[in-house]
């Protein structure tokens, strides 16, 4: 019991500097008492680990009571009305196989396959920028945003730092973040690859805002026209209806 | 700010309030918090390509991430509810994807439990995790649930991260001094079970 609340104050940090060092060295010097506190922590594993079970459970009931029960409809449908419903289902057949795709699913499966993990950066000062893509492809975004928003901070023509600064805003889902910087690579005409413009529209493809997809097909035909990074890109995605 | 904003921002705060309350404020405001985003484990399914099991442990995994960070005072608020959980699910996802690509099976270990072994030093550290490795959490979980309701319940709000004083509030107890006496007696309880 001595040792158990001995065990108890340290966790709770209720030990100044030298009895902590006292405590940790005991560890060190007493397999007993290691395995005391070994224990400790176990048991507090164990029990987290019977919380985060029964969270799990309860999460999981409620998740299947509102979820949408689809098959019952299917139920109500009387059997005199199987020939209506074959019709029903064919104009849906069809409807399906007309639907436009969404922008977001455009965007989203683009994302997917070409931003989710960024390749080694080639500027001279690799690092600093190295060190954001790092944590990126990590999945640690507010990290890696700060880190790019350091570098812009300290060189504000960085325009490959604003460019991921943006991926980032992008993924974090900070729309209006992710178009500023876009916006600002846009403007550096000394890039001789400046995908600004088909970032800009893949942003507004998936915020999906009134009026967004207007906005997103002019800049993608200015891709096109201008023969600008990601005009092929461009090219499929205007060649599908959304 | 739009409306949607404010209602946003309103609803953040009442759950942080009830998440930081009594366990029964508490239990709601965690339902409510994984009901208002449970779209994500649509989404993920989607985005991230993964069958609906893994994205709903994933999504339930940011949640109590959450929760516990709210509790312990680490979610500071400097971005919404919603952006600060969706990172958190975000890289559950990333973790299951380069498991998938990997084949390697991570060892699970919460947040939490990470920050109390990283406040050992580096010498400790090594020994405690060693001699945690050897325990056998599944007769352990058998002992915890074999040493009573009481003591059970104690020490699982303990894990849960309520303070003595908030369990004095939430159970039938005195003092948070009794609390810590009764919890202590429980670990020791659930030692002599374990060990015979």
């Amino acid at each position: 019991m001595e040792n158990s609340d001995y065990i108890d104050r340290y966790f709770n940090n209720e030990l100044n500097a030298s009895e902590k060092t006292q405590f940790e060295q005991k560890i060190i010097d007493n397999k007993d008492f290691a395995e005391e506190v070994a224990f400790y922590y176990s048991v507090w594993a164990s029990a987290k680990n019977e919380v985060t079970e029964e969270k799990k459970k309860r999460f999981g009931e409620i998740y299947q009571n509102t979820a949408p029960n689809k098959t019952g409809i299917v139920k109500r449908i009387s059997i005199y009305l199987s020939a209506a419903a074959a019709v029903v289902a064919v104009v849906l057949i069809v409807n399906v196989s007309m639907k436009p795709d969404s922008s977001q699913k455009l965007a989203d499966q683009y994302i997917q396959e070409h931003l989710k993990t960024l390749g080694v950066s080639m500027s001279s000062r690799q690092d600093s920028i190295q060190v954001g893509l790092d944590l990126y492809n990590d999945g640690k975004l507010q990290q890696a945003l700060g880190q790019f928003e350091a570098i812009i901070a300290r060189d504000t023509v960085r325009s490959e730092a604003k460019k991921y600064a943006g991926i980032v805003s992008l993924q974090l889902r900070n729309y209006d973040k992710a178009l500023a910087y876009f916006s600002q690579l846009e403007n550096d005409i000394s890039l001789f690859s400046n995908p600004a413009k088909l970032y800009k529209a893949l942003t507004l493809m998936e915020r999906n805002h009134a009026g967004d997809a207007e906005q997103a097909k002019a800049l993608l035909r200015q891709v096109v026209q201008n023969n600008l990074d990601g005009k092929e890109t461009a090219e499929e995605w205007l060649s599908k209806k959304w | 700010m739009d409306n949607a904003g404010i209602s946003s921002k309103a609803f953040d705060e009442e759950l942080i309030r009830s998440l930081k309350g009594f366990a029964a404020d508490k239990r709601k405001a965690e339902e409510q918090l994984f009901s208002k985003y449970s779209y994500f484990i649509k989404e993920g399914e989607r985005k991230y390509v993964l069958p609906q099991d893994e994205i709903f442990n994933a999504y339930a995994d940011a949640i109590i991430i959450t929760i516990d960070k709210i509790r312990d005072n680490t979610f500071k608020g400097l971005s919404s509810l919603k952006t600060y959980l969706y990172q958190i699910f975000h890289n559950k996802c990333v973790d299951l994807l380069r498991k998938k690509t990997t084949n390697k099976q991570g060892v699970h270990q919460t947040s939490s439990l990470t920050e109390m072994m990283s406040q050992l030093s580096d010498g400790a550290k090594s020994i405690i995790q060693q001699l945690v490795e050897r325990t056998d959490f599944d007769l352990l979980k058998q002992r915890l649930n074999e040493i009573g309701d009481n003591c059970r319940q104690l020490l699982l709000m303990w894990a849960d991260g309520y303070s003595d004083k908030e369990i004095v509030a939430n159970l039938a107890y005195k003092t948070a001094d009794v609390v810590k006496t009764t919890r202590l007696r429980c670990m020791d309880k659930l030692r002599q079970l374990y060990k015979h």
